[in-house]
């Protein structure tokens, strides 16, 4: 492998390259960026074995080829080297890649590369295509929600579905649950329904940030989904297990439904909160025209603060983790939600109602106060 | 404690404290090299008399090597039980001089002097008193924080009594390897020397804008803040430990998940029996895996409930062990659950109390 590059276009995609790699790994493969070149470009390739990318760039080739480079490493020299321009040889004879910019000149040992694994290809898997910022949108709205406890896997991903002209995004980590619809301006060609690990689907937001593509193709394949945009593939398994029913989660009817300004009671939430410490819940008390808001940590202090809601009928006094409860209010996105209770240890329902209704609902279940 | 007081914090550190316990029974072994070590074929040392440290031989010397460095020496099984009882006899002595006494392990304590009279004063009877009474020999550092306290019991050790400024512990140690600073272990040593900073004198002139930038921003700083000596740990009387592991050095290398998850469920059973008679919980639950060319690594996951629960302990460890695949030859295999404070401190509404979605 002999190849002639451009810097800061290398650079771009191996930033994107290192993302996947991994670097707790007892493969040491799994450190490395593999090298690809064939048919005029360049492709990057890394994985931790959960999630895949693959990275395009052109260069000018003098001979094809592959070797597996220390990721890290490799971006920490390029982003150092002197000249705008850099020549990469791979060296077969002392297994090394040689970098050379301008009077700069690197000798990096390179990583076995039949122990590097094959990443997954879409073939003729089913594409469904999305416009990437509805995409990254919805996928930020929801995937707070879903579980970061690897004991119960099959909570820790988002059900994405899309069809005709929606798009929905469904998480819970059994304490909440986020749904988002989107809706899309064009219909969609075929249809998605998939269970993707939420850290694959912060990733991807990751990428885009930096890709800015308009469009998102996504194929599913039996285990595993690849989402491509802008010459950048990211690959990843898909979560075993059944996405709970969520919808018979959804109580049919609410005793309360309050309009209350978002920023205000976020603003409320986030203050008293800094004295709901080690556990502690966040005390909401309703009563006729008023929420007290209030929270206290044995040996720390307490905390309390009033504003006027709609709130009409018997007090109600009801427990939430504190940051259930802020992350719910932030996913709103919105100027006003609907709250909407039952009873004290009954969930409690959070509504965007900026746009239309059913776009964003949020689910949290109460903690039980001891009074 | 009143902010207008200064801070006066002493450290005690018992002097070769199993040796000397030991050598109180066998009187006729002083002035020999003695050192107290397992006997197993990995065991290792766990003290030495200064008279073997002479010959190189130190805590966590491999037993067979302090045979090869010094065959003369009287090897000693250790005695636990004890070394616990004479430990809390010398605890004792020094509740009887300082109210704040926190223990920090069989053979360390930190005072809280601040406040005292004469403070330096009241260090040397506890000296004098821990000799008297105990008949052993303890060093102790005085400074104005833990670790200043710390690294001065260690300045002048056995016998030492050290007292130091902030400054003045700046000045002495200047010229000294970062390691000497508990808490700035070989790797940081390591990574350290790899940007030329081989001093303490020489990491307090870092900026900490370039230590964060190496270290990142958590650990650049506080590495800065150790350097300058600067800590503002306060004494602990009652002391929870916030974890708690059990692990084991095989005798032979071990190979393969299969020879390893024995292992790792025996381990998880130790561990979660002593949990749950402490009643404690944690959710943190973590492995440890030496494997044959020493590397040490460990992998660990916080839950989002508390648990003593053998059966989840040893499903998440096993898993750790599963997703972290030692490709080579296994040494040590230890298991470990920790953040136990906050199910304990945590009194009121625990994550118990936490609903749940019937899903």
């Amino acid at each position: 492998m002999k190849i002639d590059l451009e810097k800061s276009s290398f650079l771009s995609a191996l930033g994107i390259a290192v993302r996947g790699v991994s670097t707790r790994s007892a493969v040491q493969t799994l450190a490395g960026v593999m090298l690809k070149v064939d048919g005029g470009q360049l492709e990057l390739q890394a994985t931790d074995l959960e999630l895949g990318v693959r990275a395009r760039v052109d260069v000018n080739v003098d001979r094809d080829g592959s070797a597996v480079v220390p990721g890290r490493l490799l971006l920490d020299v390029v982003r150092s080297l002197p000249g705008d321009r850099a020549t990469l040889e791979y060296r077969s004879s002392q297994g090394d890649v040689e970098v050379v910019s301008g009077p700069a000149r690197f000798h990096l040992r390179t990583l076995p590369a039949e122990e590097f694994p094959r990443l997954p290809e879409a073939g003729d898997a089913s594409v469904v295509k999305l416009p990437a910022e509805s995409f990254v949108e919805t996928v930020n709205r929801v995937a707070r929600a879903a579980s970061r406890d690897e004991t119960r896997p099959h909570l820790t991903g988002v059900l994405v579905s899309a069809s005709e002209r929606q798009l929905r995004m469904v998480a819970t980590d059994s304490y909440r649950l986020s749904v988002k619809e989107t809706p899309l301006d064009a219909p969609v060609e075929g249809s998605l329904e998939a269970n993707v690990p939420a850290r694959t689907l912060q990733e991807l937001g990751r990428i885009t940030s930096s890709t800015q593509p308009e469009e998102i193709a996504i194929a599913s394949l039996e285990h595993q989904v690849i989402f491509s945009s802008g010459g950048v593939a990211l690959s990843s398994r898909l979560v075993e297990g059944r996405f709970p029913n969520y919808q018979q989660l959804l109580p049919e009817s609410f005793e309360h439904q309050l309009r209350i300004s978002t920023p205000e009671l976020l603003e409320v939430v986030r203050r008293i909160s800094l004295l709901a410490q080690k556990n502690a819940p966040l005390r909401m008390r309703f009563s006729e025209g008023t929420l007290d808001v209030s929270a206290q940590t044995p040996d720390i202090g307490e905390a309390t603060e009033s504003l006027p809601v709609p709130f009409k009928g018997e007090q109600l006094e009801i427990g939430f983790n504190p940051d259930f409860l802020r992350e719910g209010l932030e996913s709103a996105e919105s100027e006003e939600v609907t709250l909407k209770l039952i009873s004290p240890l009954r969930p409690g329902l959070i509504e965007a109602s900026g746009d239309g209704p059913g776009s964003f609902m949020y689910l949290v279940m109460p903690i039980r106060l001891n009074v | 404690m009143n902010d207008r007081v200064r801070r006066v914090i002493a450290h005690v550190d018992m002097d070769a404290f199993y040796v000397s316990v030991e050598l109180q029974r066998r009187p006729e072994l002083r002035g020999r090299p003695v050192v107290v070590a397992g006997t197993g074929p990995r065991a290792v040392v766990t003290t030495a008399s200064y008279e073997a440290r002479r010959f190189g031989i130190f805590s966590a010397t491999p037993a067979e090597r302090a045979r090869r460095l010094c065959p003369g020496a009287v090897f000693i099984p250790p005695d636990f039980d004890l070394y616990r009882a004479r430990s809390r006899e010398v605890m004792a002595i020094l509740r009887e001089h300082v109210d704040r006494v926190e223990v920090v392990g069989l053979d360390e304590a930190y005072l809280d002097l601040s406040g005292l009279e004469r403070p330096k004063a009241a260090a040397r009877r506890v000296k004098s008193a821990v000799k008297g009474e105990a008949g052993l020999g303890c060093s102790i550092g005085i400074g104005p924080n833990k670790l200043v306290a710390k690294v001065a019991s260690d300045a002048e050790k056995p016998d030492g009594f050290v007292v130091l400024s902030r400054e003045q512990a700046c000045r002495r140690f200047a010229d000294s390897s970062p390691g000497l600073i508990p808490g700035i272990g070989p790797k940081t040593v390591e990574r350290l020397r790899a940007h030329g900073i081989e001093t303490l004198g020489r990491l307090a002139a870092t900026p900490e804008r370039m230590l964060a930038a190496t270290f990142g921003d958590r650990l650049g700083p506080h590495l800065a803040r150790l350097a300058r000596f600067e800590d503002e740990r306060s004494i602990e009387t009652v002391r929870v430990a916030k974890s708690e592991s059990r692990e084991t050095t095989f005798d032979a290398d071990l190979h393969g998940l299969e020879a390893l998850e024995p292992v790792i469920d025996r381990l998880a059973e130790q561990l979660c029996e002593t949990l749950v008679r402490q009643e404690r919980m944690g959710r943190t639950i973590g492995i440890k895996v030496r494997l044959d060319d020493f590397s040490t690594h460990t992998r660990a996951r916080t839950r989002e409930a508390a648990t003593n629960d053998f059966e989840v302990v040893r499903s998440v460890a096993r898993d750790l062990l599963r997703r972290f695949d030692p490709g080579r030859p296994v040494r040590l295999l230890g298991v470990r659950v920790a953040g136990l404070d906050e199910a304990v401190a945590g009194g009121p509404p625990a994550a118990v109390d936490q609903l749940e979605l019937t899903l």
